[in-house]
């Protein structure tokens, strides 16, 4: 027998070598090998599979690469004319088809701009992983709060306990100690402006938080009491070219307390949570007399950073000591037990500066804070559209199979096998798919102004424009393959013979496959629609809700603190105004924004642990009028009554809180005193709608930050220009400053109109792309079932008939997709409403109406063409065959 | 028309197919060369050499007939053509010319 050569060596020169060649070169190896084999063979394997390698060089390789190459390269430019001729010759299908992809993206790459920006806080400190925020966690009564307020001596007493903390700093953003809004103006001059982003700070903080410092010390520049550092926009504003450095600053033009600014840094970034431009310094302060020492009152936000390589669960375990040594012993020794059994539950925890932003409400830190599950929803919004568009683009490619039908038939007679078609298709689907991609994307550039302002946000696109390319080129490859892989199989799969007879069954195999993408195509439209119009309706039922109070046709000025005792005849002026009724002054107003405080109401026997926590509002005679609070019982304030200045309105919660039924000269007391009750009012909205009325108790003192003016009459523009012009009478050097009530009340729910208008957009948009698809898909077929519809019409059938066979099918599906949306959003919307204390009920009638819009919109999409059809002349159809 | 250029290898392959004379295909040519080069050649080589000069037309070539060796598969003959019988002369001529150049001078 003759030897063989090594199988798979032969195996593989078969397989590369050139048909022409391959004989003789298999030929004269196989004799080599024959000849040697008899000397040795190993050796002689060996030499033949050397060989074969050997041969494996360009002059033998078969020209597979080449010449298939170059086919498939001529035949991609024939793909790309077959299909711009298809788009071409059906420029409506073409252009819903590429529009309805193009908006489903643009509306894709807005969201994932709010997202990737909203997941990007906070990321971009250089040694995040070590900065911590700490927070405390109390457990009382089975609840858990939290919050990251600490007392004044916690960060120093940090640094001196643990070596392991490298910087340890504090803020103070509290509007109680003269942070926040301010009227602020350079010593030099005369005019102040009114700033927002004001806060005390520790030098550390500006260490910690990687401040950028343009000019000044960035290690020194809050190290002496009475210091400033500002940001550069700020620098700009008040001191344009000359330098800041060592220039004074002061607050409502209060000359006594001069700041001197020793530092100017760089904006914080947008994705910040720490975004004040004025940090005043916090050395040696005390916002009372011991405060450096007290270690009852919690109001700084700490922050901490840790060195390299600490181990931070440890770390956290021994916070605990701060805990012991003294929170504790100062509560101890202050004797509340109430007290001192919550402070026993603390437990101090270190909070990773990355996860501030998006901790929604959490932690109490009066921060603006990002939701997560704003993110989560806007993603799956934005996903569940593209999927519309998605759906629209297999739907119309695989219902315009018969189109192609005869290509994909005579293409395959003259010798394409199916993945040439498969390829084809998947061209074809990318193709578009580009062009939808670059129409999307200038749609998108263009919307963003637009989208910006709805959503109240600040989108910039991203610097580094690399990595958006490199994701939109993966998504127009996978979308587009995605989309085109099932016509692509399904086109690809036609019988020639079958199909160039005539006999093909005009996709209605698919027709399964269709229906269930209209449907859920509607089913994503018909929920969001539903979201939004329930968002509306709360949104409606919180505006136009009976508050308590009289919110409409009330000015409120701000910063009227500045003009000191002369407030007093400010407000007489002001009530010699036509068109004013009436003025109070009080820095407490019912909307958010304004003051606040907390404590505890007590009755003459309950103890101090058995007080009822409330506020303490210090308003003026005038308040209950101007405002218009409903007196239930007793009598309103008056200025005349001397004793008043130690009387209380309650509001009904805090009376029925301290059981204070009638009114018998009784005495409540607070941390001021004891205060004779003259009147209960009812219950009026303060905060917001997610929380019930809290107890509330008024009295007469000063309180001169904002002033709220009742205006009455038509003329509203004449008398704010009279109150302007007694607000330069008192304050000629402060602009004047004032929003209207309502419309302070209405920005406290902002969000949730933005949250109406963002998904009243998308749903808007859903609808609309799902009914470009219903339309092209109801033209489609009854262009498929027009003869038969002629011959129905021929036959006698009348108008209605042939309308209510075409539209029929399309209105089940409909039905099914209300059928599947309405308990979707219902419990969505459900969870949604449960932040609210106070909201509308889901009515059913919403389903109903949503599914009657919904079914006529599609109605009247569908209609169009039945109708054409119907009041055809049968004989146009039937002539041609 | 510019002569194709001959390189050195192709050149011994194509004397070798000269001087086998209708007998020259792969293996031959190779035995002939280790033989008269007393080193080993490989069979790839060769190959690339005959297609090469096959191409600039310096030699042609046939099937011969199938036999049971070789694993049935049929040798391919080569033979030389007139151009490559020219190209083969030109370089002799070159060379020898040269050679002729060289000075009488004594190399002891």
């Amino acid at each position: 027998m003759k030897p063989t050569p090594p199988h798979k060596a032969l195996r593989f020169l078969r397989w590369f070598c050139r048909k022409d060649y391959l004989e003789e070169v298999e030929g004269d190896l196989i004799e080599i090998f024959e000849n040697q084999y008899e000397n040795s063979p190993s050796a002689a394997r060996r030499k033949f599979v050397w060989t074969v390698i050997r041969h494996f060089r360009p002059e033998f390789i078969k020209v597979f690469g080449l010449s298939q190459r170059l086919n498939s390269s001529s035949m991609l430019l024939n793909y790309v004319k077959v299909s711009w001729r298809n788009l071409a010759r059906h420029q409506l299908y073409s252009s819903i088809k590429i529009g309805g992809f193009a908006a489903g993206i643009a509306a894709c790459l807005l969201i994932a701009l709010f997202v990737l920006q909203e997941l990007a806080y906070d990321k971009h400190y250089k040694a995040s992983d070590r900065i911590f925020r700490i927070v405390r966690e109390n457990t009382w009564n089975g609840d858990l709060s939290k919050g990251a307020h600490m007392p004044h001596p916690f960060a120093a007493t940090l640094i001196q306990d643990y070596p392991e903390i490298e910087l340890a700093g504090r803020y103070n953003p509290s509007v109680s100690f003269g942070a926040g809004g301010n009227e602020v103006r350079r010593i030099d001059r005369k005019l102040s402006q009114h700033e927002e982003n004001i806060a005390f700070a520790d030098q550390s903080v500006l260490n910690i938080l990687e401040a950028d410092f343009l000019a000044g010390n960035p290690n020194k520049a809050l190290n002496e009491p009475n210091t400033v550092v500002i940001t550069e926009s700020i620098a700009q504003k008040y001191f344009r070219d000359d330098d800041p450095i060592n220039k004074i600053i002061i607050l409502n033009n209060d000359e006594s307390t001069q700041l001197k600014v020793t530092g100017v840094v760089r904006e914080f970034p947008l994705t910040s949570h720490f975004r004040y431009q004025f940090l005043i310094s916090l050395a040696e302060k005390e916002f009372f007399e011991g405060e450096a020492s007290n270690w009852r009152n919690q109001n700084y936000i700490t922050y901490i950073r840790v060195n390299p390589e600490t181990d931070v669960s440890a770390l956290e375990e021994k916070l605990e000591n701060m805990v012991q040594n003294y929170i504790l012993p100062a509560s101890i020794e202050l004797g509340v037990e109430d007290d001192v059994s919550w402070v026993r539950t603390t437990q101090l925890k270190l909070q990773s500066v990355e996860n501030i932003y998006l901790n929604r409400s959490e932690v109490g830190d009066g921060l603006v804070h990002g939701d997560i599950r704003f993110i989560w929803l806007f993603t799956a919004v934005g996903l569940f559209i593209l999927a519309i568009a998605c759906m629209n683009f297999v739907n119309l490619s695989t219902a315009k199979s018969a189109n192609r039908a005869k290509e994909v038939g005579l293409r395959k007679v003259i010798g394409s096998n199916r993945s040439h078609l498969i390829g084809q298709f998947l061209v074809e689907s990318i193709l578009l798919s580009a062009v939808a991609h670059v129409l999307g994307v200038v749609i998108s550039l263009l919307c963003l102004p637009y989208f910006n302002s709805l959503l109240g946000a600040q989108l910039i696109l991203p610097e580094n424009i690399l990595w958006p390319v490199f994701i939109i080129i993966i998504s127009i490859i996978s979308t587009g393959l995605l989309a085109g892989i099932y016509p692509a199989f399904y086109l690809s799969s036609f019988k020639p013979i079958k199909v160039l007879k005539g006999k093909i069954s005009t996709g209605v195999k698919s027709s399964a496959l269709r229906n269930t993408l209209v449907v859920l195509q509607f089913t994503i439209s018909i929920a969001l629609i539903i979201s939004s119009v329930i968002i509306y309706q709360q949104m409606d039922y919180i505006l136009n809700k009976k508050l308590g109070y009289d919110k409409d046709q009330v000015l409120v000025l701000n910063g009227t603190h500045t003009m000191k005792d002369k407030i007093y005849t400010f407000k007489e002026e002001l009530l010699q105004v036509p068109g004013v009724s009436s003025a109070t002054i009080s820095a407490y107003l019912p909307v958010d924004g304004t003051r606040r405080n907390n404590g505890g109401w007590k009755t003459q026997g309950m103890e101090d642990h058995e007080s009822v926590s409330g506020q303490h509002w210090a308003v003026d005679a005038d308040y209950i009028e101007t405002l218009n609070l409903e007196i239930v019982k007793g009598r309103d304030f008056s200025a005349q009554i001397a004793s008043d200045s130690q009387a209380v309105i309650i509001n009904e919660s805090l009376a029925k809180a301290l059981a204070i039924s009638e009114l018998n000269g009784d005495e409540i007391y607070n941390w001021l005193g004891g205060w004779n009750v003259i009147g209960v009012v009812k219950d009026f909205h303060f905060e917001s709608m997610k929380n019930k009325i809290r107890p509330l108790g008024l009295f007469m003192r000063p309180s001169r930050r904002t002033m709220a003016v009742k205006v009455s009459g038509s003329e509203i523009r004449n008398t704010l220009d009279a109150v302007t012009s007694v607000w330069q009478e008192f304050s000629p050097n402060q602009p004047i400053r004032y929003t209207f009530l309502d419309q302070q009340y209405a920005s406290m729910y902002s969000y949730v109109k933005r949250l109406g208008n963002i998904l009243t957009l998308f749903s808007g948009l859903a609808i609309l792309i799902a009914c470009l698809g219903l339309f092209a898909l109801s033209s489609f077929i009854i262009q498929q079932r027009g003869k038969e519809m002629s011959i129905r019409l021929v036959l006698g059938a009348s108008l209605q008939h042939i309308f209510h066979l075409l539209t029929g099918n399309f209105v089940g599906l409909i039905v099914i997709a209300l059928l599947i949306a309405s308990p979707l959003a219902w419990y969505f919307v459900n969870a949604w409403l449960q932040d609210f204390a106070y909201k509308i009920a889901i009515h059913w009638t919403i389903f109903v109406y949503t599914g009657v819009f919904i079914m006529v919109i599609a109605f009247l999409t569908v209609s169009y063409q039945s109708i054409r059809t119907a009041m055809m002349n049968p004989v146009d159809n039937l002539k041609s065959e | 028309m510019k002569t194709p250029s001959l390189g050195e290898f192709e050149e011994l392959v194509l004397l070798m197919v000269a001087a086998l004379h209708d007998e020259a295909y792969g293996v031959a040519i190779m035995e002939g060369l280790e033989s008269k080069l007393s080193k080993s050649v490989n069979i790839s080589a060769i190959h690339v050499a005959l297609k090469r000069m096959e191409e600039k037309g310096f030699v042609k070539s046939r099937f011969g007939g199938i036999t049971s060796d070789r694993g049935g598969r049929r040798k391919k003959f080569y033979v030389i053509t007139a151009f490559g019988k020219e190209a083969l002369d030109q370089q002799y001529s070159v060379r020898t010319d040269l050679y002729q150049q060289i000075p009488k001078i004594s190399f002891g």
